[in-house]
């Protein structure tokens, strides 16, 4: 594993400190967020290091209800929103990402290009038109403008990291399905699909995470608070509830909030690291 | 076929909106009656008149100019560290990448507030460390967008995987060569670190900064909403908005959208012609 010369005791402790100060850096705002969730109001604000003295789950009680509508709404709304728009990534850019990979059809390049343009593309652009768009069809207030655009593939993003993963697959393989009679479908479904479940599954995860954690979308197409996401809800608390007793409840529901984030980290680390480390995916 | 759903996506969702915010943006639109051409008013509005947009741009440019170059020097510094360290590299890189990934949501932004909030963790720590009685960091014009700063710079995980990734491939002999020629770290790393990870510099750099200029969320909840105090965090996006969503004024912040793509469109430009005097790709005049 070591790729350098052994290097002497002293430079291995300093950077050993180095990595531990930096690393507490960015885990104590975490950790304090995380204590603060279990504590009274009074012992946040005076003692930043004690540790709750009981796992006092009154704050998550608390925080649970304190909007108009519970947060078991608001975590339903998001985890509808988020499945949905995984499903439709995954289908609509996969298919997208095998025509470009595989097929030969007029235009292929110049659509190609018009596809990796679109990456570079700031979102302020189209936000203004698809709202008037989507307020035409009366879809204000619902959750289609966060969940059919993904049906349509307009994340560039998964069609480019798709295409690069099934150009990788040797064409010899479909080549050989197309002697034995299959067609464009089958070898899409039979053939590219299982073996790419790496890069679907890369995919899947960081489709999850934006569409969990976006703000603007649901931000501007969502004014019930019966249809609000998570965020949204975290939002309100903050400007709603901003009396002096609520910070206890406010940062358990922000703890939890972080909860599904964290355990997708938890379990599917080495694929996150992998894909960042690609140097394709942004966050 | 298999491209419809992206061909009506890519028309439909992209492309076509992409056109009609051009000829929004020379219209004035309250989204109730129909866009009534204006020509160039709202143009000549952003150029000359408009002081929020003059103030919008300043906070912008101030975020960009220093988080990025700060961010990705923690990130290169951390990367160097963790590429000579053989104990528990992973534990570190996952530590260090975790706010990267949590660092979108609102509840990071809301926990943002309280840590530079009056009596938060930051004047808390101060305090007992000095004696000292900070300021409530989050309400004051001059410190609100050091704190959004520093919460850029608390995210350079991910930059700092690609980072890795890149030290990961420059060959060892490189550097024992040079230790045998006695040439000094800092000369090492001048002389070989920095020249070979030329491409991966300007990747994240292009990169970062693209995202620094989208920067919404986190403005919209440590500002509560409105960038402030008094404006000082008023991000671009955060003003475009507001014009849009509060003020109804689709015109205007079309406009507005167009101007932040040619500005992002300009620095991209910049940093592609100017790569080729510091980037160096290795499989290049071969």
């Amino acid at each position: 594993m070591s790729r350098h010369k052994p290097t002497g005791m002293r430079t291995q402790v300093a950077r050993h400190s180095i990595l531990f100060i930096a690393a507490m850096c960015m885990i104590y705002p975490l950790l304090w967020m995380i204590m603060s969730s279990f504590k009274d109001d009074a012992v946040i604000f005076s003692d930043p290091t004690a540790l709750p003295r009981t796992f006092d789950l009154s704050n998550y009680r608390e925080g649970w209800t304190a909007l108009r509508v519970s947060f078991t709404t608001f975590y339903a709304n998001s985890f509808l929103i988020s499945i949905f728009a995984v499903i439709g990534n995954l289908m609509a850019c996969s298919l997208t990402a095998f025509a470009f990979a595989r097929l030969e059809f007029r235009g292929r390049k110049i659509f190609f290009a018009l596809m990796m343009a679109t990456l570079m593309l700031p979102y302020h652009v189209t936000l203004v038109p698809q709202y008037v768009l989507f307020q035409k069809f009366g879809w204000v207030n619902t959750f289609y403008p966060l969940i059919v655009p993904k049906y349509l593939a307009v994340d560039a993003f998964f069609i480019f990291l798709m295409v690069q993963f099934f150009r990788g697959i040797p064409r010899e393989i479909d080549e050989a399905a197309i002697m034995d009679g299959c067609g464009p479908w089958r070898i899409y479904w039979k053939i590219m699909l299982p073996l790419s479940t790496p890069v679907l599954a890369t995919a899947a995860i960081f489709s999850f995470i934006w569409t969990y954690d976006d703000f603007l979308g649901p931000l501007i197409y969502l004014n019930d608070i019966n249809l609000y996401t998570v965020p949204l809800a975290l939002r309100a608390f903050v400007d709603g509830g901003g009396g002096q007793s609520l910070y206890g409840p406010l940062f358990a529901m922000s703890t939890l909030s972080l909860v599904p984030v964290f355990i997708v980290f938890l379990a599917f680390q080495k694929l996150i690291i992998r894909g960042v480390a690609l140097g394709a995916l942004k966050r | 076929m298999f491209l419809l759903p992206w061909l009506i996506g890519f028309f439909g969702l992209t492309l076509g909106p992409t056109l009609a915010s051009l000829y929004l943006s020379f219209t004035d639109y309250d989204l109730l009656t129909s866009p009534r051409w204006s020509g160039l008013e709202n143009y000549e509005y952003a150029f000359f008149h408009d002081r929020r947009l003059g103030n919008a741009l300043s906070v912008t440019f101030t975020y960009v100019l220093w988080s990025v170059p700060l961010k990705l020097t923690v990130a290169l510094l951390l990367a160097m560290v963790l590429d000579r360290s053989v104990r528990g590299v992973a534990f570190y890189r996952a530590t260090f990448y975790l706010p990267s990934l949590l660092g979108a949501s609102v509840a990071i932004a809301v926990l943002w507030r309280q840590i530079f909030g009056a009596q938060g963790l930051v004047n808390q720590m101060l305090f007992l460390l000095t004696g000292m009685k900070g300021p409530a960091w989050v309400a004051h014009p001059d410190y609100a967008l050091t704190t959004l700063i520093v919460l850029a710079i608390w995210q350079f995980g991910s930059p700092m995987i690609i980072f890795l990734a890149g030290l990961r491939q420059v060959p060892q002999d490189l550097y024992e060569a040079a230790s045998m020629d006695g040439a000094s770290g800092w000369r090492q790393f001048r002389k070989i670190t920095l020249p070979l990870l030329a491409p991966v510099i300007f990747f994240n750099l292009v990169f970062q900064t693209i995202e620094a200029f989208k920067a919404f969320t986190q403005a919209y909840i440590v500002s509560g909403g409105q960038g402030g105090p008094v404006d000082s965090t008023l991000f671009y996006s955060l003003y475009l908005y507001e014009e849009a969503f509060a003020n109804f004024r689709m015109g205007y912040a079309s406009a507005l959208a167009w101007l932040l793509l040619v500005i992002i469109a300009i620095f991209t430009a910049i940093a592609f012609a100017t790569s080729k005097y510091w980037v160096y790709y290795e499989d290049e005049g071969r």
